[in-house]
């Protein structure tokens, strides 16, 4: 027999839509064939069929989905770490989501909130559209193959330092039952059959990592004196010029940042004075970020990163 | 005219007493592997009782002659159900089909066609049917077994 390459009837059709497996409840019918010649002419016979019931297997897998540590602050409420759970059985089944924010090997336990369903399925944990999970009321009921993404949420304490990680699991277990693989539920499969704990031992759990970004400030005020006579004595007349240096360290940055300096007793303001990086500010409580209110100095530097220094500048005379 | 009618009659009539002097018989075993207690390993066959994807299952067709008259071009012919990966005869001697019973080769001369227009060599899992031919004249009273193995998908 040559070989048979025919192209449009070699084409196999799609015979494995799972790659969880042959569906439980399913009924593997095995019919064999016979033709023989018994001496009037060929005769075809069929033999009995054999069935088996194919059990449900349960088995899945639990994921983080966060690319790597989730960036988080000292007193942040509902930080969100996402999980992705999926059914690799063979049957529809129901999990128990069971979440430990207390872990050892970090550096800190944060509260628990909520756990919560991507009812919408985007991904991102909408508030007020997504449900809050309630253990035993509204268990994800997966389709084999099926996945379902899961936020936790939790607060975290406001002493929290700078790289300060939390580790927070979720753990999956299938409500028909866990334990050791091959563990066997009688009756309790998909279609009559029973159940089978795969090779996860129908449960499964993954960690995923907040860690605090905490920024600080750090100010040097250093001053610079000249006389009227062109030399550096302080000697009524003279002009101060005020360097404040404001450094953020850390990590993420640090919002609404603003210097305040009263003007020293003995000395007056000279109007105009104030400049942000060496560009000057008005001194009126306007768009811009310098203010002179009569007794102090001020400058709105807002959000300042980590890492990042600002310069602020100011004149006084000295009576 | 009309002895070629008795005969048919004949035939028709008696059809269902002689057309099943050969018997066929199916059934479906379950292989495991147990460990005995010095550590190795023993393959045995289950009834299936639980069978989930991934178990190796293990189809026994026998077939017998139970006539009076010996039986000539035997073939036995087994679809390959939907959910079972075929993996191999105990003989080798079956032909198979990749395309639900159209075409007949050895595995090895089977070619699978692909999306782009190419083809590949057939795989074990491509199988739809199996299929013997028993070259031999089955005597009265003789009987034996086929085996092929599957799994679960």
């Amino acid at each position: 027999m040559s070989a048979i390459a025919l192209s449009g009837a070699a084409l196999l059709p799609c015979q494995t839509a799972w790659a969880a497996g042959t569906l439980a409840g399913t009924n593997i019918e095995n019919i064999a064939t016979a033709s023989y010649d018994a001496g009037s002419g060929t005769i075809d016979i069929q033999s009995n069929t054999a069935i088996i019931l194919v059990d449900e297997l349960l088995d899945v897998t639990v994921a983080s989905t966060d690319a790597g540590d989730v960036p988080t602050t000292p007193g942040a409420t509902n930080s969100v770490l996402t999980y992705r759970i999926t059914n690799n059985g063979n049957g529809p089944e129901a999990f128990r989501l069971t979440p430990n924010v207390a872990n050892s090997g970090d550096d800190f336990d944060p509260a628990l909130a909520q756990v919560v369903i991507d009812t919408n399925n985007n991904g991102v944990y909408d508030p007020g559209v997504d449900t809050i999970y309630v253990a035993g009321t509204n268990d994800p009921l997966l389709a084999p193959d099926q996945s379902v993404t899961v936020f936790v949420l939790t607060n975290i304490p406001g002493s929290q330092a700078n790289g300060d990680r939390a580790n927070v699991s979720l753990l999956a277990s299938a409500v028909t039952g866990t334990g050791a693989p091959g563990t066997t539920f009688a009756g309790a499969g998909e279609g009559g059959g029973d159940a089978v704990v795969g090779a996860s031992g129908a449960d499964s759990e993954a960690s995923g990592f907040l860690r605090v970004d905490a920024a600080s400030v750090t100010l040097a005020k250093s001053a610079t004196v000249a006389d009227p006579f062109g030399g550096t004595n302080a000697v009524p007349g003279a002009t101060i010029t005020y360097t404040i240096l404001a450094t953020v360290s850390g990590a993420g940055s640090l919002n609404n940042l603003v210097i305040n300096d009263p003007i020293p007793v003995g000395t007056t303001y000279v109007a105009g004075s104030i400049a942000l990086q060496a560009a000057s500010l008005t001194d009126a409580a306007d768009a811009d970020a310098g203010n002179f209110n009569g007794t102090r100095v001020s400058a709105q530097l807002g959000s300042v990163p980590a890492g990042e220094t600002r310069t602020v500048t100011f004149q006084t005379i000295i009576q | 005219m009309k002895k070629i009618f008795v005969a048919l009659l004949a035939l028709v009539s008696t059809a269902p007493v002689f057309a099943a002097p050969l018997e066929l018989a199916s059934d479906v075993f379950v292989e495991r592997e147990q460990k005995r207690p010095d550590g190795s390993v023993a393959t045995i066959l289950e009834e299936p009782k639980l069978v989930v994807p991934g178990d190796q299952l293990v189809f026994v067709v026998r077939y017998k002659n139970v006539g009076a008259q010996p039986a000539s071009k035997f073939t036995v012919t087994n679809p390959i159900p939907r959910a079972v990966a075929f993996s191999g005869t105990a003989d080798g001697t079956e032909i198979v089909s990749i395309d639900g019973g159209k075409n007949w080769g050895f595995l090895s001369q089977l070619k699978v066609g692909k999306a782009d227009g190419t083809f590949r060599p057939a795989l074990p899992g491509d199988v739809t049917h199996v299929k013997w031919n028993l070259n031999q004249t089955l005597a009265a009273g003789s009987a034996g077994k086929l085996v092929f193995r599957g799994v679960v998908r």
